[in-house]
């Protein structure tokens, strides 16, 4: 896969990455069970420090995104968090709260805002599918 | 032994070159494992720095210890754990790049071979080649080599890359990456003077920022890039708008650049007050934290 840093946007780079990656194995750019790069080539690709690399496989891996075989690398894991239903839920909300905070203040309407969220689950589905295919 | 004991510990070091102080109270700590910027102009004082770390200068007050020891007493034990590359390297001409590599070798304990072999064919060197006839950019190539083999715990290095062209100087920092970061991380520690800082943005975990010998700010790289944010707005009309809180407003017609001090929020609130059309927000890059550093020198104040 194919990551893209940004020193201006402000986030920490271990950040940028982990986003990346719950982003591409949302959307089908990452298969259960296909590796991730192994951290010393995608640090000299992206020239930024290993241990930023390392920071962003620790993290997904405490998010139960992904897994690390010894000797073999780190893997997209099967979709199950570890997290209860209601802890899940918990955190989506903090996730939706933040949006609708932003629909208020960019006067998008909660209509637009529901209509919205529809449209970009079906583009995410439909990623998903041509990636399947 | 203590893992988080600072690999370099500089307090109030003052080193003058008669009447000119060059380095004038002094203060820093790299931590074990970090990559730690050191950005100044020329003759801001950090060749005169890392050569009071090397024993190559006797601090005039202020104390230096690089792993807990002092330069002026340890100097050879410190030495064959340290390598240092500096901006002008040079070789003595009657050897070839194999004869430097294994002179070099001779002065070390430990020697990794396979980095070497690695190395020379990834910068495509040729052993038998006669340094006098190599250019710039492979006497520091070599010079590099010559550092990572030992892998030593900490790497300084003085304006590595400047007067290099661009392609040498991307593989001078992946080389530090991929070769010498593929260790022990806690005993993998990187000093680096530059000027030439983008090129090492992604590198870097911490920096100083120092001028005239003293230092003006020290800031871990992402703490650094949350706090200093530049704002680009563009009102409907142009209005007396006062923001106190800003470090520096430009002002052009109805655009405003300002530059935020970790007080963004407050400020995107009092832009959004005016009804602006457009209104952009990014971080400074450490480069342009560095160009705008005497700015900044206030805001830390």
């Amino acid at each position: 896969m194919i990551f893209q840093i940004d020193f201006k946007s402000g986030t920490p780079v271990y950040l940028q990455l982990v986003e990346q990656i719950r982003h591409a194995a949302a959307s089908g750019g990452l298969r259960t069970g296909e590796p991730l790069p192994s951290i010393r080539p995608l640090a000299e690709e992206l020239r930024v420090n290993r241990n930023t690399i390392a920071k962003a496989y620790a993290e997904l891996e405490s998010q139960g995104v992904i897994e690390t075989v010894p000797g073999k690398g780190c893997f997209l894991k099967a979709v199950g968090s570890p997290l209860t239903k209601t802890a899940r839920n918990d955190l989506l909300v903090q996730e939706i709260d933040r949006a609708v905070v932003a629909a208020h203040h960019l006067q998008i309407t909660d209509d637009e805002l529901l209509a919205l969220v529809k449209k970009r689950l079906e583009t995410f589905e439909r990623k998903n599918h041509a990636a399947r295919d | 032994m203590n893992t988080d004991a600072p690999v370099i510990e500089i307090q109030n070091l003052v080193r003058r070159y008669g009447k000119h102080d060059a380095v004038d109270g002094l203060s820093l700590a790299v931590r074990p494992g970090k990559c730690y910027g050191f950005f100044g102009r020329n003759g801001a004082g950090k060749t005169t720095t890392i050569k009071c770390l090397l024993n190559l200068l006797r601090p005039d007050s202020g104390n230096v210890r690089v792993f807990g020891l002092d330069p002026r007493k340890n100097e050879v034990t410190i030495k064959s754990r340290i390598a240092y590359v500096p901006d002008v390297v040079a070789f003595y001409p009657w050897m070839s790049v194999r004869d430097t590599l294994e002179y070099l070798a001779s002065f070390r304990e430990n020697w990794n071979q396979d980095i070497e072999k690695d190395l020379l064919n990834r910068f495509q060197l040729d052993p038998a080649k006669k340094t006098t006839s190599l250019s710039k950019g492979q006497r520091t190539q070599l010079a590099l080599i010559g550092a990572i083999c030992p892998e030593p715990e900490l790497l300084l290095l003085d304006e590595p890359t400047s007067g290099l062209d661009p392609i040498v100087r991307r593989e001078f920092i992946e080389t530090v990456i991929g070769a010498y970061q593929s260790g022990d991380p806690n005993r993998r520690t990187v000093f680096v003077s530059t000027h030439l800082i983008s090129e090492f943005e992604g590198l870097i975990d911490e920096f100083t920022i120092i001028e005239q010998g003293r230092e003006l700010l020290t800031m871990e790289a992402d703490a650094a890039r949350d706090r200093f944010k530049k704002i680009n707005a563009r009102l409907p009309e142009e209005i007396k708008i006062n923001l106190p809180g800003a470090l520096r407003v430009k002002r052009n017609g109805r655009e405003l650049e300002i530059l935020a001090n970790g007080n963004s929020e407050q400020l995107l609130a009092e832009l959004k007050a005016h009804q602006p059309e457009a209104l952009k927000i990014e971080a400074l890059s450490l480069e342009e934290i560095f160009v705008a550093s005497d700015i900044l020198k206030k805001a830390n104040a």
